[in-house]
């Protein structure tokens, strides 16, 4: 078939491998991009930086072929094309790694890897594919088993097997979205070798975030977007972060994580005596002792995945332990309803699906972990998700906007929002997990300061967070949780950086 | 050129809910008509036929109020489960359970008895038995994860049996002992034969009907429980975080399923059959709550209307037979509620996608011969 198509006079060996102009794509009630233009040169990592909610996700889905944009053009190799499907894009060798990974939990990572590839013949040569597909894993430094069930993998394994199945289909547009929100800063690193492999070898890479810091490290050229609109573009021997940071809220920000006074503690409110979680042969919690005054913040520091779930859900009486007790206030904790009626709000690891339901409304699911009688008033929910939408600027089409529909930053201030701000009685223990992990800038200050309140109105809080900085910031005391068990306690003011992070890599 | 898509919905608006049960009925009535075309009767007679004798005059209407009666109860067994994404598939087997029990309850305890008396021993009756019917599919689901998709309709296999076993099978309680040849049950005491109402068999089940379909709407929308079930159906872990009980919640939910359907039972033996006869009994009509169920999207308001339409549908299918020059059986009414289901069905597609029409100008259209692979 010959191409009669109009061609951009930029169209040739120097064009953008990728390009977009004059995009717009709405929503119901919103518009997600706003006649954004966008390029991609052969070889970079050109980085979409933005709040939640500013159109990254959605620019680069019109990218891959998954939305198709109202008005505005997608150029490969300065040619005009037509992208229906990722399919469609794929077949140009563009292709997306998605912030909610698309594997099939019981498939090998060979199976995934091949899952819906037009070139697979009628019948499967395994150890031909396993042979490929780790041969493709290594080549960008990506060490994955390729017979390894994706069930039993981590999260930044998951993504790997992601980016392994874009690159064994050949494409050489990667899209990213917002790699790293997941990742503990060890995988960060390992992804950024992968990244910086890929465009050695002549691969373009599109990395959507909203995290400064890692930007400036791994872009060359940054394009900053808010509400929809492209606020500004610049490349890395320009990029200020103050600069970005401005382009990416729209006013300044004190960038330095905010160093919060010092609580005033009183009596213990929370107690946990040698708490075990063991699950069959693995023990998650091994015989933790712990205690949260009234008043104070104590921080859980750790790599996610040494028991900080188990901890968490013990503490909030979700998760029954092997053996040990929880008190709150003197009281025994034995469910999750004896817990909340102890005065405990509970700030989950994972957000929607567990703190949230994905398909009830805003309004329903302030109502979740509210006191409920025989009868529960739907209207007074919704009256009180205006005023939590309202307080908190939480982005969404209304009170029964579905929670799915969020944005992960406003979901997020959904839920503290009900588990910290609500029903007018404050909680009496807190435990926060992750709280802040991948929001954004203006999120995590009113998470934080909600936390802080929190602690002012004479709250025990746990915070459990990945974030050493944020622990640093905000508590009191810290503990680190390495296999399950406390491997070093430290008060605020005795807190040294590099014994902390010896004691979260284990080494004593 | 123009391209029609396929697109998902970002939300379900509610024009929608409203749209695609009747948008499936003409298109079931469409496709349906093929069959009378090839058949040589002319569809829109049979159509007009049927829409007479269900819902042109009085005694039509009132007809079909009274086919609708025990389909608002088996509607609403099925409904109450499917919204929390269980499937309550033996509303027949528990159709059958609550007869016996309302009839053997009936035959025991009312002869004495005043009528309202009489009619809730009936009906409580009836909701027990249904209830005990499904007392082992709804703990092994609530216990042990047993799909009681299976479960529910394998029980429909032993009612079955069961009820003919009680009639022709054994001298049971009951069976009329006097009956010579053809056995039959025992007629049930007056006291409990629900007067019949405007020269109809219009009784006192309708209204219970009504106010029972109102009890589970105000249950499903306005307590505590409902609330965990809509949680639960979305998200077990958010259940189990906020300290709902999964286990007791699908129990609850499938027994009060099975005792829904189990007064659909006891409304026949009272208000129509006054015996426990099987053949009068296997109408389906635990089969036909799960399609209006399914057009009522599982809202508690909405089984009445569906039901009020498919007792009508069923209505017209016992008039039409009648219609010399049609030559129809009454099945057609089956056929049609088929077609029903599987259009709406169909066009629950709509819920979640909605169909866009893209006007493209050729000149765009570049896609690279390249790439165009399979
Ligand atoms: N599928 C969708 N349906 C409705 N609104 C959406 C959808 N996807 C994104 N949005 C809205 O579009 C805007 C941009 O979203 P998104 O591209 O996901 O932002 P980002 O990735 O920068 O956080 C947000 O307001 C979001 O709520
Ligand atoms: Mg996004």
């Amino acid at each position: 078939m010959t191409d009669d198509t109009t061609v951009r006079p930029d169209s040739g060996p120097g064009a953008p491998v990728l390009a977009a102009t004059g995009v717009v794509k709405r929503f119901p009630g919103v518009v997600a991009l706003d006649d954004v233009d966008v390029d991609l040169r052969a070889g970079e990592v050109h980085t979409l930086l933005g709040e939640n909610g500013a159109g990254k996700s959605t620019l680069a889905s019109v990218l891959c072929g998954a939305y198709q944009p109202e008005v505005g053009t997608v150029f490969r190799h300065g040619r005009p094309v037509e992208l229906r499907s990722p399919r469609d894009g794929l077949a140009h060798g563009i292709a997306m790694v998605h912030q909610h990974f698309r594997l099939v939990e019981r498939f090998t990572v060979s199976e995934n890897v091949v899952l819906g590839d037009p070139q697979l013949g009628r019948w499967l040569a395994r150890g031909a594919i396993d042979d490929r597909v780790a041969s493709v894993a290594e080549t960008f430094g990506l060490p994955v088993d390729p017979r390894a069930r994706i069930h039993d993998l981590s999260v930044g394994q998951r993504q790997r097997v992601e980016i392994v199945k874009a690159l064994y289909r050949g494409a050489d547009v990667l899209l990213l979205d917002d790699p790293t929100a997941d990742l503990t800063p060890q995988e960060t690193e390992a992804l950024f070798v992968t990244v910086r492999a890929m465009t050695a070898a002549g691969k373009s890479v599109v990395f959507i975030s909203h995290k400064l810091g890692e930007v400036v490290e791994i872009s060359d050229r940054v394009t900053v977007m808010r509400g929809g609109v492209v606020t500004g573009q610049v490349a890395r021997v320009d990029a200020d972060r103050h600069e970005l940071a401005r382009l990416m809220v729209g006013r300044d920000i004190d960038l330095d994580a905010q160093q919060f006074a010092a609580g005033s503690p009183g009596s213990p409110c929370l107690i946990a005596k040698g708490v075990t979680v063991r699950d069959g042969e693995q023990t998650a919690l091994d015989a933790i002792d712990l205690e949260v005054r009234a008043g104070e913040i104590v921080g859980v520091a750790g790599v996610s995945g040494n028991g900080q779930r188990e901890l968490a859900d013990v503490l909030a009486g979700v998760l029954a332990p092997t053996s040990g007790v929880v008190e709150v206030n003197g009281q025994p904790i034995r469910s999750a309803r004896a817990a909340r009626a102890a005065g405990v709000a509970y700030v989950p690891e994972e957000r929607l699906g567990t703190g949230l339901a994905p398909s009830l409304t805003i309004g329903e699911n302030l109502l979740l972990t509210r006191r409920r009688g025989a009868l529960v008033s739907r209207s007074a929910a919704r009256r009180d998700a205006r005023e939590i939408i309202a307080r908190f600027e939480v982005k969404a089409p209304g009170p029964d906007a579905r929670c799915r529909v969020l944005s992960g930053g406003n979901a997020q201030k959904v839920l503290v929002a009900r588990e910290l701000a609500g029903d007018g009685q404050a909680p009496k223990v807190v435990v926060a997990s992750a709280p802040t992990r991948g929001l954004d800038v203006g999120a995590i200050e009113q998470v934080r300061a909600l936390l802080d309140d929190a602690r002012r109105n004479g709250a025990g809080v746990l915070l459990i967070s990945e974030d050493l900085d944020e622990v640093l910031a905000m508590a009191d005391r810290i503990v680190v949780l390495y296999r399950g068990r406390i491997s070093l306690e430290a008060d605020r003011a005795s807190a040294d950086r590099g014994a902390i992070g010896r004691a979260m890599a284990g080494i004593a | 050129m123009i391209v029609v898509r396929l697109e998902r919905r970002v939300a379900t608006p509610r024009w929608i809910g409203v749209a695609v049960p009747v948008a499936s009925v003409f298109a079931a009535l469409v496709l349906a008509g093929v069959f009378f075309v090839l058949t040589d009767r002319p569809p829109l007679t049979v159509y007009s036929e049927m829409f007479d004798a269900a819902f042109g005059d009085v005694q039509g209407v009132k007809n079909t109020l009274v086919s609708a009666t025990p389909l608002v109860f088996t509607g609403l067994a099925a409904a109450f489960a499917m919204r929390m994404g269980l499937y309550n598939i033996g509303g027949e087997g528990q159709l059958y359970a609550g007869a016996i029990a309302a009839a053997g309850a009936a035959l025991l305890w009312t002869a004495d008895l005043s009528t309202p008396i009489a009619i809730a021993v009936v009906f409580v009756a009836g909701a027990v038995g249904g209830m005990a019917w499904m007392l082992v599919p709804a703990l092994a689901r609530a216990l042990l994860g047993t799909s009681e998709i299976v479960t529910t309709l394998m029980m429909v296999l032993v009612a079955d049996v069961v009820l003919d076993y009680l009639i022709s099978g054994s001298t049971s309680y009951w069976r009329d002992p006097l009956t010579i040849g053809f056995p039959q049950g025992k007629e049930i005491p007056d006291a409990a034969q629900f007067t019949r109402w405007f020269d109809a068999r219009i009784t006192v089940a309708l209204p219970i009907a009504i106010v029972t379909a109102a009890i589970v709407w105000f249950v499903r929308n306005r307590t505590s429980f409902g609330y965990g079930q809509d949680v639960i159906g979305d998200a077990p872990h958010a259940a189990r975080y906020a300290g709902i009980s999964e286990r007791r919640t699908v129990l609850v939910t499938l027994l009060v399923s099975g005792a829904l359907a189990g007064m659909a039972g006891a409304a026949e033996i009272g208000g129509r059959i006054y015996k426990l006869e099987p053949s009068s009994l296997r109408l389906g009509l635990g089969f036909t709550g799960i399609v209006i169920a399914a057009l009522a999207r599982s809202n508690a308001l909405g089984v009445l209307v569906a039901a009020f339409f498919l007792g009508g549908l069923r209505n017209a299918g016992q008039s039409v037979q009648a219609v010399a020059d049609l030559d129809l059986p009454k099945s057609v009414a089956l056929m049609l509620e088929g077609f029903i289901l599987l259009c709406f069905l169909g066009g629950q597609v709509f819920s979640t996608h909605r169909l866009r029409i893209v006007r493209r100008e050729p000149a765009r259209r570049a896609r690279a011969s390249a790439g165009a692979s399979s």
